[in-house]
């Protein structure tokens, strides 16, 4: 299993007063799924996705990611969880906009202390894979939206994780481009049995999922196979 | 992260903002600027005191004779001696075991007016010393001798006579070595309308641009008596100056408690070391305090440019630790930063402090130049040590400022930091 979330919890303290983000989730993914988090704003699903990537830890009960238990963990476990196991895609892209696509794929190497070369050689490799291999000199406000999004998807890929974790990558996008962006993790998820989650409430996104799991007010609603769903 | 990484990124960051950062390293600028130029200026001046009184030797003395304190009546007066440097107190040094030497000197006064008559041509002249060559003053530059001796016979009747004074009176700078042994009359006019010749040999000729004879001490004597019109001026005045030379320093310490239990004024140049060394740290304390003044503030100035840039670059760090950087490589990464702003300003202080020194040696010698007391020496040395020091020192300094920043950037939590705008 890839993500086994036990009653897991969050809740944040807003003022004195404390907000429930999650009360309460049971879920498994299992590896090489394609999973999509759908709900309404405030349901709990980017939330989730931000524990699992060791952004933040549970309030409560157990999160098991690929073998390693997160809510207990200290700071430098999850630090080394989000450099090998996990991978972002965010809906702002969040590039950094004085590195061009080729330096900002290779970001991530940098911190496991990869010599340049080899960063270089491997981002280049990437972003030739989602079809940027001729736009690697050009600062994120020279590429498209769309473009800006494959460079993320590269970055993601750079430290070989075994999740991706997607948040409303289509979000900033027409859904012509919203399209090219499922597909090609679609087509990641298929070629290198990369787990993916999905965090969306966009219907025609989420409707590239193997399975989809429905969230309202930080608890689980429904699940089901996609083409099950509503 | 590998360190060529982390010192290649914090260039980068800290290049964003040119301005910022180079302004920031002006306060560092000052501080190591100041700091270098004191140091550079007491390494200097106590080497140049060092070298000069070590050729003299720290074993010399010298003695004062005790005088009565000048009275408000009549400031200028000439001040009644109580305890005389006479020639028996002479004799007695010179006869002591520890001591090498003992030189008497007499001093003639400002007033006293003295021409140069050399066949039949006359010429003011200043007579020149005390001190004979052999006891060299600090920081003074040797004048040259161009012909014949370069101190006064010790036994009297030889003078020596600066070049300009000949060539006043008439000499061509050819024949100035045919002069030596030559006749020539010096003659001291009292303000009483008086006038009294004595005859002396010319025994050497130096290089000076203004009119000076050196005298022995005997001629001295003699000029003396006639001026004060006291054949016993030695007994009733004594010597104005004694120089000891002790056989050791130890010696000279030694000397020094017997003559100031027996009520003489004494001066060791071993006291006037400490003295000007004391008088150094004060000057030292002073600059240097500014200097750390102006570090105090280029730290505060540093650290507030990495609190801003912790600001700016908040969404940055929350990308950068969503992507896998540990806590402490953002810590490092600033941290580095503030170091690179510190030893930036490291690098320019030094620079600038050590032609700050070089340009104030210059002034100092060409001043000194005007006002007719040449001196050699370099009084501002900065040494590779002092470089590297002021280097490690701008660099901590801007290291510490940045701790702060540093972990405050460190602390941020990945969520809040990727949701600020």
């Amino acid at each position: 299993m890839a993500i086994r979330a036990i009653r897991v919890a969050r809740t944040f303290e807003v003022g004195e007063t404390a907000v429930a983000a999650l009360r309460g989730i049971d879920l498994e993914v299992a590896r090489g799924q394609f999973m999509a988090l759908v709900g309404p704003s405030g349901s709990g699903k980017s939330t989730f996705l931000n524990l699992v990537g060791g952004l933040d830890r549970p309030t409560e009960g157990e999160l098991w990611v690929d073998g390693v238990e997160l809510s207990a963990s200290k700071e430098k476990v999850l630090t080394e969880h989000r450099r090998r196991r996990v991978g972002f895609v965010f809906q702002g892209f969040n590039l950094l906009p004085r590195l061009t696509a080729l330096e900002n794929v290779s970001v991530p190497l940098l911190f496991v202390g990869v010599p340049e070369r080899e960063r270089l050689d491997r981002a280049a490799e990437l972003l030739n894979q989602v079809g940027l291999g001729d736009r690697l000199d050009h600062r994120p406000t020279q590429l498209s939206g769309g473009e800006q999004q494959r460079v993320a998807i590269a970055r993601a890929l750079i430290g070989r994780p075994t999740i991706i974790l997607a948040d409303e990558p289509t979000g900033n996008l027409d859904s012509a481009t919203g399209g090219e962006i499922m597909a090609l993790l679609r087509r990641l998820n298929r070629a290198q049995g990369v787990t993916l989650l999905l965090v969306t409430h966009d219907t025609e996104a989420a409707s590239f999922a193997d399975r989809i799991v429905r969230l309202r007010d930080g608890q689980v609603v429904g699940t089901g196979l996609a083409e099950q769903m509503p | 992260m590998k360190v060529r990484d982390v010192f290649k990124t914090a260039l980068g960051n800290l290049t964003r903002h040119r301005a910022r950062a180079a302004l920031t390293t002006v306060g560092v600028v000052v501080g190591i600027l100041t700091i270098v130029t004191m140091v550079s200026l007491g390494v200097g001046v106590q080497r140049e005191m060092k070298d000069a009184f070590g050729s003299v030797g720290l074993e010399t003395l010298r003695l004062y004779p005790e005088t009565e304190q000048a009275t408000e009546l009549d400031p200028f007066g000439k001040p009644k001696r109580i305890k005389l440097l006479t020639p028996e107190l002479v004799a007695a040094l010179q006869a002591r075991e520890d001591v090498i030497e003992a030189t008497a000197f007499l001093q003639l006064p400002y007033g006293m007016n003295m021409t140069l008559s050399l066949e039949g041509q006359e010429v003011q002249a200043d007579p020149w010393g005390p001190r004979p060559a052999s006891i060299p003053e600090p920081f003074s530059v040797p004048a040259r001798t161009l012909a014949g001796v370069e101190d006064p016979p010790p036994g009297g009747g030889g003078v020596v006579v600066s070049d300009s004074l000949l060539l006043q009176l008439g000499s061509q700078p050819k024949e100035l070595a045919d002069l030596i042994g030559h006749q020539i009359e010096l003659v001291l006019h009292a303000p009483r309308g008086e006038s009294q010749a004595f005859r002396v040999k010319i025994a050497g000729i130096t290089e000076r641009e203004w009119n000076t004879v050196a005298l022995s001490s005997p001629d001295r004597l003699a000029m003396l008596q006639w001026w004060y019109n006291d054949p016993d001026y030695l007994a009733h005045r004594g010597y104005d100056e004694v120089v000891v030379r002790a056989r050791s320093l130890n010696d000279a310490v030694q000397i020094v408690s017997w003559l100031s239990a027996e009520g003489y004024e004494v001066q060791s140049l071993k006291m006037l070391l400490d003295m000007a060394n004391r008088g150094m740290i004060i000057v030292q304390t002073m600059l240097g305090s500014v200097g750390a003044v102006a570090l105090l503030v280029a730290s505060i100035g540093i650290a507030n440019t990495m609190i801003m840039a912790v600001y700016e670059r908040t969404k940055e760090i929350g990308i950068l630790k969503a992507v896998g950087a540990a806590p402490g490589q953002i810590r490092l990464l600033f941290v580095v930063e503030a170091s690179l702003i510190g030893l930036a300003g490291g690098v320019l202080g030094t620079l600038l402090g050590w032609l700050l020194g070089l340009g104030l040696n210059w002034l100092i010698l060409e001043i000194l130049r005007w006002q007719e007391m040449p001196m050699q020496g370099t009084f501002f040395v900065v040494s590779w040590w002092l470089v590297l020091a002021a280097l490690a020192f701008a660099t901590l300094v801007g290291l510490i400022a940045g701790l702060y920043p540093a972990a405050r950037a460190a602390r941020l939590a990945p969520l809040d930091a990727l949701r600020y705008e």
